[in-house]
């Protein structure tokens, strides 16, 4: 059997799946965004649906709200890991307990944590009552409003108590790879502990840093459950958008949120191009 | 190394630990200490009163609870299953040739992990409804392969990059069948990798919430499901309880590889590729 | 102009029951070339560490010109090291690996690139500054290396096996890059390499490190005429260790009496000498003629590598392959042994 089919055949059942699901479940929603849909008998594309978004000041809320989320999220949650990481190179007693921890972290789904947080951060929630028993607070009403706010800090908290060990345990694995001796180099040099990191060890890991910053940007913009149990109503985040107009009575809104989710999907690809591009950029030490 | 540190640095390192382990495990906490208690007001710290209820509820006949448990980790086992079987030969080809469009396709298999679920799942919907497969298990099992298939695959590729075809052929060459040399070379070499990329495949399917929902039309009640129902029904002592069931087989599988995890195993060098 | 006095240094790693260095003591002067030799895991690159600052002894000091520098960072020791594996950064360009350290100390930019230049053509590389590292080859890489770290005038350079890498005709080239630029510098420097040859080609003196322990610290010939001990001269290659007493200047064994050097040890010792130092096929003088039994012969291609007996007593023989021509095994052949090439050790 030639190398050729060899391969064609082992991919074969892999690229099915990923072709017909995926990036088949990607068209029909492109098409259906387009009202056009021959097997049911809509034969003529048209923009209304689009049109109809673009002139709803809620969906542009809505995306403003969704692109906080994830910068701010992505943007917080890399610099603690970074910082976590710098923590967990070397051995020191605990160092075992926090590794458990983040890997324990990580087997933890975000939608028990988003519950937590809520738990934790709402009016009448942990903090609140802690609040109160220090008589900084009288009623829930009077401790400020965490989850459920405008400022979506309840879904920016959660996600970042998520991806700190996801992305810390990369890093971590990409530091231990590297070893200091970059920085002894730099140190003998005549370089501070800041400047090694900044000039010799931030590039260096730059690489696997944008990677993994990068699904957590897609992520936080396109998930649906934590924004759904911790979000105000209006403006919801993108996702709760599109899943309720997908939901909603009306059959009209269906290409609405089919257009909402290709461009989810086109802002997740546009974050894909820039893994590509710097994921390029291999370190061989 | 870079000199030991001075008496500052140690400090603040333990500081640092102590803020770290009180954080990670602070949201857990709330929801276990809810699974026990009866009527948790404001502005009580803990709960007046304690109780099983919420257990026993939750692990009652009645409540569907631990319907929904076995519900859960059957559909994760199937798709990780289907994602081993489908994976592993994707990964074969991924980590061991050298091909035209290799990057075409690597970019196509990683692309699920970075397109968030909401993005497909409305297109898929519509097709599954002609198709029959809205609110069946099935469905939401075709439609968990989505994001656990580019993991496994990228793991096995990862553990295949470095492993050596030259075993096989010697095998052969001592007289072993295809079949044979699969069952007693190729596999346990590669079996790490099967075992991390199965566990991450399960986690992945395992909290699934978006993918569930819509196709599964709110038939197929997993486990997220239900632990997000209860969630926003007020009962927080259920959601508790849930909680507590739903973490469980996330920290089981932990336990049983936290050596494969911290090796140097190649396979979670495929993984660090992501 | 630095000299290093490195004083009963010791380290002993958590956990381990011996130490990795055991009270090492070595006084090098300005500007000297030392050679730390020894068997991976004898404790030399752990010694470099230490004196780099990338490691706290156990106990014991580092001085440079009589100044204690253990409680120093290592950015403020002056104690630049080059690693085996060059470790240039593999963002920035040659210039910019090169110029690092300049920048670090906030160096002129102007000023910077003028010395940049003038240290690329020191090392022969002057038109590689905008190349990155990996561009380069592994002499290149080398040298830029070397430029880095000899830019900002350290007062101790310390080199982690810098010919090991290399192929043989690089090594020449690269062996005679360092010393001249070492020499012209007057920068004290202290390599560490588990390679006898390249310790021999390269240092002024060698301090030979076995087992965590300093066994002797001398110039190269005295390795090969004057080995302080077995392990030692087994180090070196020696082979031929024969028990006997030294007395009076001659050595009785089971070879017979042979005839000593001066400055040979007296009282219960082995005699040793040098595989290359037996001369086969003559006698010459009036003492140390033996005659010997051909075991077997090796042909190496450059040379010949015999094993020959003397009586009982089992000795190895290397030797140029004219010279042994013309015999084959079994052949009885006349040797001598130089008087000068024999030492006593105890």
């Amino acid at each position: 059997m030639s190398d050729r089919l060899k391969i064609f055949l082992l991919l074969l059942p892999a690229m099915s799946v990923i072709i017909l699901l995926f990036f088949g479940g990607l068209l029909i929603g492109l098409m259906r965004s387009f009202n056009y849909m021959p097997v049911i008998g809509l034969t003529e594309p048209n923009f209304d649906a689009y049109i109809a978004v673009f002139t709803d000041e809620e969906f542009y809320l809505s995306f403003m709200l969704s692109l906080h989320i994830s910068v701010t999220s992505t943007l917080i949650s890399c610099v603690l890991a970074v910082g976590a990481a710098l923590l967990l190179r070397r051995a020191f007693i605990g160092r075992a307990i926090i590794n458990f921890l983040f890997q324990l972290n990580l087997t933890v789904p975000h939608l028990v944590g988003a519950i937590g947080i809520l738990y934790l951060f709402s009016q009448s929630g942990t903090f609140a009552r802690l609040a109160a028993e220090a008589d900084l607070i009288t009623r829930p009403a009077d401790f400020p409003a965490l989850v459920f706010d405008p400022f979506a800090i309840g879904i920016i908290l959660q996600y970042v108590w998520k991806e700190v060990p996801f992305i810390g345990v990369i890093v971590l694995a990409n530091m231990q790879s590297l070893g200091e001796n970059y920085e002894s180099v730099a140190r003998s040099l005549g370089a501070s502990r800041w400047q090694a990191f900044r000039h010799v060890l931030l590039p260096l890991i730059f690489p696997g840093l944008l990677s993994a910053s990068v699904i957590v940007f897609a992520f936080t913009f396109g998930a649906y459950e934590i924004p759904a149990l911790l979000g105000a109503n209006y403006p919801a985040a993108l996702p709760v958008l599109a899943y309720r107009k997908y939901t909603d009575v009306d059959l009209a809104a269906r290409p609405e949120a089919m257009a909402l989710a290709l461009m989810i999907a086109v802002l997740s690809v546009v974050m894909l191009f820039f893994y590509i591009r710097y994921s390029r950029r291999k370190v061989r030490s | 190394m870079i000199n030991q540190d001075g008496v500052w640095t140690r400090w603040f390192r333990y500081l640092t630990c102590l803020v770290l382990v009180v954080w990670l495990i602070m949201p857990l906490i709330p929801l276990a200490i809810w699974s026990f208690a009866r009527g948790w007001f404001f502005p009580d710290i803990l709960p007046r009163q304690w109780t099983m209820q919420a257990w026993e509820y939750a692990l009652s006949e009645t409540a569907g609870v631990l319907d929904s448990l076995w519900l859960t980790i059957g559909i994760s086992l199937s798709a990780t299953a289907l994602s081993i079987l489908v994976g592993v030969p994707a990964g074969r080809a991924l980590g061991m040739y050298k091909f035209k469009g290799k990057e075409v396709v690597e970019l196509m298999i990683l692309a699920p992990t970075i397109v968030p679920g909401i993005a497909v799942v409305l297109g898929i919907h519509s097709v599954f409804i002609s198709l029959g497969l809205t609110n069946t298990v099935q469905g939401v099992i075709l439609v968990h392969l989505i994001p656990t298939l580019p993991y496994m695959t990228l793991v096995m590729a990862g553990i295949f990059s470095n492993y050596d075809p030259a075993f096989e052929a010697q095998a052969r060459s001592l007289g072993a069948s295809p079949l044979k040399t699969f069952w007693y070379v190729t596999l346990p070499a590669i079996m790490p990798g099967i075992i991390v990329g199965g566990l991450f495949a399960f986690l992945v399917s395992w909290s699934q919430y978006i993918l569930t929902l819509m196709i599964g039309g709110g038939r197929v009640v997993t486990l997220p499901l239900l632990l997000f129902n209860f969630a926003t029904s007020g009962r927080n002592d259920i959601t508790g309880a849930i909680g507590m069931i739903y973490i469980l087989p996330g920290i089981f599988i932990l336990l049983l590889t936290a050596k494969q995890l911290s090796g140097r195993s190649g396979a979670v060098g495929g993984f660090g590729r992501i | 102009m630095t000299n290093v006095s490195i004083q009963n240094l010791t380290k002993v790693y958590p956990g381990a029951d011996t130490p990795a260095l055991d009270r090492l003591s070595l006084e090098i002067a300005s500007g000297e070339l030392t050679a730390l030799l020894g068997p991976s895991g004898c404790g030399k690159t752990t010694t470099m560490k230490m004196i780099a600052g990338l490691l706290d002894p156990t106990s014991g000091d580092v001085r440079f010109n009589d100044r204690s520098i253990l409680r120093e960072k290592p950015e403020s020791r002056g104690v630049v090291m080059v690693f085996q594996n060059y470790l240039l950064f593999p963002y920035m360009s040659v210039a910019d690996n090169v110029g690092f350290g300049l920048k670090m100390r906030k160096v002129d930019p102007d000023e910077i690139k003028r010395r940049v230049g003038e240290m690329l053509d020191l090392v022969k590389l002057p038109d590689l500054g905008d190349r990155k590292p990996s561009a380069l080859s592994g002499g290149q890489q080398q040298r830029v290396a070397l430029a880095r770290a000899l830019i900002v005038e350290p007062e101790v350079l310390l080199l982690d096996e810098p010919l090991s890498n290399l192929d043989a005709h690089l090594r020449f080239e690269m062996r005679d890059l360092i010393r001249t630029l070492q020499q012209e510098m007057g920068i004290t420097t202290i390599f560490v390499t588990h390679d006898q040859e390249e310790a021999v080609v390269l240092a002024d003196r060698v301090a030979l490190i076995l087992d965590g322990q300093m066994k002797q610290y001398d110039q190269a010939d005295a390795f090969y005429k004057r080995p302080i001990d077995e392990a030692t001269a087994r180090f070196f290659g020696g082979h031929n260790f024969i028990p006997g007493t030294s007395q009076d200047g001659k050595f009785a064994s089971a070879l017979g009496p042979l005839g000593l050097p001066d400055g040979a040890m007296t009282g219960a010792g082995k005699l040793t000498f040098r595989p290359e130092n037996v001369c086969i096929g003559h006698t010459r003088g009036d003492q140390n003629n033996l005659t010997a039994t051909l075991d077997d012969i090796i042909y190496l291609g450059t040379q010949t590598r015999l094993k020959i007996r003397i009586g009982d007593t089992a000795v190895e023989a290397v030797v140029n392959p004219n010279d042994v021509e013309s015999y084959s095994i079994g052949d009885q052949v006349p040797i001598h042994l130089p008087v000068g090439t024999l030492w006593v050790i105890s």
